[in-house]
């Protein structure tokens, strides 16, 4: 707030280049709008993880398409009467993954049989209250986001 | 991002993570952390409840380096103490349930060397 004028922008978007660096660098962007808009801590923690999981798919399954262009990151947060939204999208030119097809993660009964992929997904769905996937444009468009109740 | 360990007698070796382990903190303690983990105990207690950030790599890190532990015979545990995004990534991969949690060092410690 400035003069009783709020001056925190409602959209906030990044650009970033595909490499564990920039995800590093586009969590802490997340992180501080997230707290800039007052968003609880539990949900900047969720939808940062989040975040992360998001673009190491990206940089895994992304193939060579996915160095086209910066992988850009929007994000929106608006207040309800009753809840708070976060709303993230995050757009690349990889080839096409959609992690809302992905089957259910089914823990492994032993060490020995679990295997070492596929631990990103489950973070996702568990830190996102929804999520969504689009291929438009020859880009994945991945929404995810958080609610939570207003005081 | 830090990796140090301590050995406790002949059986028992802890490691401390601190930091991030993110995409880059993981790339850069990955290779260590197999080594500290090959060492020939019993026992290895790697402490995680003072991590920042617990993402997927850095569980994969924490797996490999378990069965790896495992198949030779031993034994890997965790301390996560009251870190509750730790132990949300863990239970969220399952992984809560294949590699032991402690929420205090002697109780890991103890398991370890079961």
């Amino acid at each position: 707030m400035h003069n009783g004028i709020n001056t925190v922008r409602p959209v906030e978007t990044l650009a970033i280049a595909a490499s564990g660096e920039e995800i590093r660098r586009a969590s802490a962007w997340l992180t501080t709008a997230l707290r800039q808009r007052d968003v609880p801590n539990p949900q900047v923690e969720r939808l940062e993880l989040a975040l992360h999981e998001v673009l190491a798919n990206v940089l895994a399954h992304g193939g060579n398409p996915m160095r086209a262009e910066p992988i850009r990151i929007c994000l929106e947060v608006r207040a309800k009467a009753t809840t708070g939204e976060a709303r993230v999208k995050v757009r690349d030119a990889g080839m096409p993954f959609d992690p809302t097809g992905a089957p259910a993660h089914t823990p492994a009964r032993t060490l020995a049989e679990a295997p070492l992929g596929g631990l990103g997904l489950p973070l996702i769905r568990r830190c996102s209250d929804w999520m969504s996937y689009r291929r438009e444009g020859g880009r994945n468009h991945f929404v995810f986001g958080a609610r939570w109740p207003k005081l | 991002m830090s990796i140090s360990h301590t050995d406790i007698g002949d059986n028992l070796r802890k490691i401390v993570i601190l930091g991030r382990l993110d995409h880059p903190g993981t790339e850069s303690v990955a290779n260590e952390l197999e080594k500290l983990a090959a060492a020939p105990k019993k026992g290895v207690v790697v402490d995680v409840s003072s991590l920042k950030f617990l993402a997927s790599l850095g569980i994969r890190a924490l797996l490999k380096c378990a069965k790896a532990v495992e198949e030779r015979g031993g034994r890997m545990v965790l301390v996560v103490g009251t870190n509750s995004q730790v132990v949300m990534s863990l239970e969220a991969t399952g992984v809560s349930s294949l590699i032991p949690m402690f929420k205090r060092d002697d109780e890991a410690e103890r398991a370890a060397v079961a």
